[in-house]
């Protein structure tokens, strides 16, 4: 199969898998006990005509598959409906807040992979000595550390106790900057410690992936045959191994899309960092249906888009997955 | 058992097969040649001690009030929370929701992950087909965006809203593994020679096939639980849990409010979550090579 036709593939299968997303999706929020037109007037008491009214006009008296039609076609001309609680479109408020999340994520996605990699390959390389157990031990501590916790201990540490650092949002509020350069330095410093809450977890997981890929493929015979034919070490590893190595990270990387925006959707919170994570909290507890399920789809949709990535991705650099 | 040849088969597995309580022992003797398996065995040991004994344990009773936020002392270990309780026995307590939380959301993920991924290897055919759509598209999603949708759809507030929640958004993966199992294992030998000898689907699945992947099954259990943890106190954390519990993410959502001032009330709660999940963790990792399993997502 050439790459084309193996994208061409990979792309029409995106779709059967949009439309059962679009199910689930549709399913989890209707399955919700509580009426909607109740959520709707934020369960204050109304008369029975206005929530008559409001049913009419939300076709909430429809049959599910009907709405469910309704919605997705909806959908599938970019109209993701009104928020039940701000009347704004949802795509414009899930739009305002994706620059931020998406800010977060792929700075943490960039220290991430630097120092995963660089680790990995030491560690495995110099497989059972100091700084291999050492690595290890400490992505053990990141993985099993939850990562709200160690915001709070961060802000207690960094913003309350030693002042470094700004304990939440974007920008220092009421304070004008004399130079754009100036508000550029007070982002960036807003933006140090919830990248690196999102970087611990992240790290510590493709620390892992990268040192066993790593000691595998050291352990395989080429790379016996590589050392025999008297090439210098730096080439067995770099030229022969980190290659093969890091294929199946580049999977993990799409599988990242997901991790960071779990993470983001806690860090966010703590943080009071106005993205799609804190977004999400807020609409969940508010039960907004639209904007949810709006939102649902737009994260469901970057997923995919990862996925597909990274599959290409592996496609390019791995030419044997084609075959498969 | 009149049949010769079945008896002589039986004869020879009581020969070469060891014991259950030989199996268990090799099994605890791989695991022991790695001390952080140990370490972590030992954690696991500490935790569910103090979750089962809390009461016993405890310094003082869940009700018990003194005053308010006083930092760790002799009297008060881990100091006393803005309501004047004791924040070591509510650690303690906690441990009992979080252990609760954590074996019963995975008992539901065995539940349904086992079957979903029986039916689906075993039978195979269309059946395999829908079913696995469905578990990659849920695959597909996030976890913790995903549960957070939806336990906000829940009025109630509870702590089994978020066990069934986390049950019914965790089995994909166990699923796809336990398939995976069952498309190898049913084309083996002795499924084929239990098959030729007239057993029933039902006798293979649970005689035949289950007992070969139940170490799998025990591995993917054991690294699940700190995750189920996680998001329990995570979830409660975020405002979705049940305030009136004292778990370790109730207790660090009200210290959240006393950040500046009151460090114990967030520190020993999350190192509470951190030395069990490190526990389990680490306990995972080593049954997983003691016990020789295999992984592929």
């Amino acid at each position: 199969m050439t790459l084309r036709t193996y994208v061409i593939r990979r792309l029409i299968l995106i779709i059967p898998t949009f439309f059962l997303i679009s199910v689930v999706i549709f399913t989890l929020i209707h399955l919700a006990p509580g009426d909607p037109a109740q959520a709707i007037v934020g369960g204050r008491p109304v008369s029975r005509e206005i929530l008559h009214q409001i049913r009419l006009e939300y076709g909430l008296y429809d049959p599910v598959p009907v709405q469910y039609v309704r919605w997705v076609s909806k959908l599938l001309r970019g109209d993701f409906g009104f928020s039940f609680i701000s009347q704004r479109p949802v795509l414009s408020m899930i739009g305002e807040r994706i620059p931020r999340t998406l800010e977060l994520m792929l700075a943490a996605e960039f220290v991430s992979i630097l120092i995963a990699v660089s680790l990995g390959v030491i560690a495995a390389v110099k497989h059972y000595s100091l700084i291999d157990a050492v690595s290890s031990l400490g992505a053990l501590i990141g993985y099993s550390t939850p990562n709200f916790w160690i915001a709070l201990v961060a802000i207690m540490v960094f913003s309350v106790e030693l002042g470094w650092l700004p304990v939440s949002g974007t920008q220092t509020l009421g304070t004008s900057f004399a130079s754009p350069l100036d508000a550029i330095v007070d982002h960036l410093k807003h933006l140090i410690l919830p990248t690196s809450i999102l970087v611990l977890g992240w790290t510590a997981y493709l620390f892992r992936m990268v040192r066993s890929s790593m000691l595998e493929v050291l352990g395989q015979d080429y790379i016996t045959t590589a050392r025999a034919k008297g090439l210098k070490e730096r080439v067995v590893i770099y030229k022969h191994a980190l290659r093969n190595a890091l294929l199946p990270v580049v999977t993990y990387v799409g599988y990242s899309i997901g991790f960071l925006l779990g993470g983001a959707a806690v860090i966010e919170n703590v943080f009071a960092w106005p993205g799609l994570g804190q977004f999400m909290v807020t609409i969940a507890e508010k039960r907004d249906y639209p904007t949810l399920m709006g939102l649902g789809m737009i994260i469901a949709i970057m997923v995919l888009i990862a996925n597909l990535c990274s599959d290409i991705a592996y496609a390019v650099v791995d030419p044997r997955i084609r075959y498969e | 058992m009149s049949n010769p040849l079945s008896a002589k088969s039986e004869d020879k597995d009581k020969i070469y097969k060891p014991s259950r309580a030989t199996r268990l022992f090799l099994v605890w003797k791989k695991l022991r040649r790695s001390t952080l398996a140990v370490a972590g065995f030992g954690i696991v040991l500490v935790v569910a001690i103090a979750a089962l004994l809390a009461p016993v344990i405890a310094p003082y009773d869940i009700d018990w009030t003194g005053s308010s936020r006083r930092p760790p002392s002799m009297e008060h270990w881990f100091g006393t929370d803005a309501r004047g309780r004791d924040m070591f026995s509510l650690i303690l307590y906690g441990a009992r929701i979080s252990l609760y939380v954590g074996i019963a959301a995975v008992s539901l993920e065995l539940v349904i992950g086992l079957a979903i991924g029986m039916i689906s290897g075993y039978f195979g055919g269309v059946v395999d087909e829908v079913l696995m759509r469905i578990t990659d598209v849920i695959l597909t999603l996030p976890e913790l965006p995903l549960l957070i949708v939806a336990v906000a759809m829940f009025a109630v507030r509870s702590i089994h809203v978020i066990i069934l929640v986390m049950g019914v958004v965790g089995w994909p993966f166990m699923a796809r593994v336990v398939r995976s199992e069952f498309l190898s294992l049913k084309e083996s030998t002795y499924v084929e020679a239990a098959k030729s000898m007239g057993a029933s689907s039902w006798r293979i699945i649970f005689r035949h096939i289950m007992p070969n992947i139940l170490s799998t099954i025990i591995v993917i259990g054991t690294m699940d639980i700190p995750w189920y943890i996680f998001y329990e106190a995570t979830l409660t954390f975020l405002g979705f849990g049940d305030p009136s519990s004292p778990s370790w993410g109730v207790l660090l959502e009200k210290g959240y409010l006393y950040l500046g001032s009151q460090w114990w009330m967030i520190t020993f709660p999350g190192l509470a979550l951190l030395f069990t999940s490190l526990g389990f963790n680490l306990f995972g990792d080593g049954l997983r090579d003691a016990l020789d399993v295999t992984m592929r997502r």
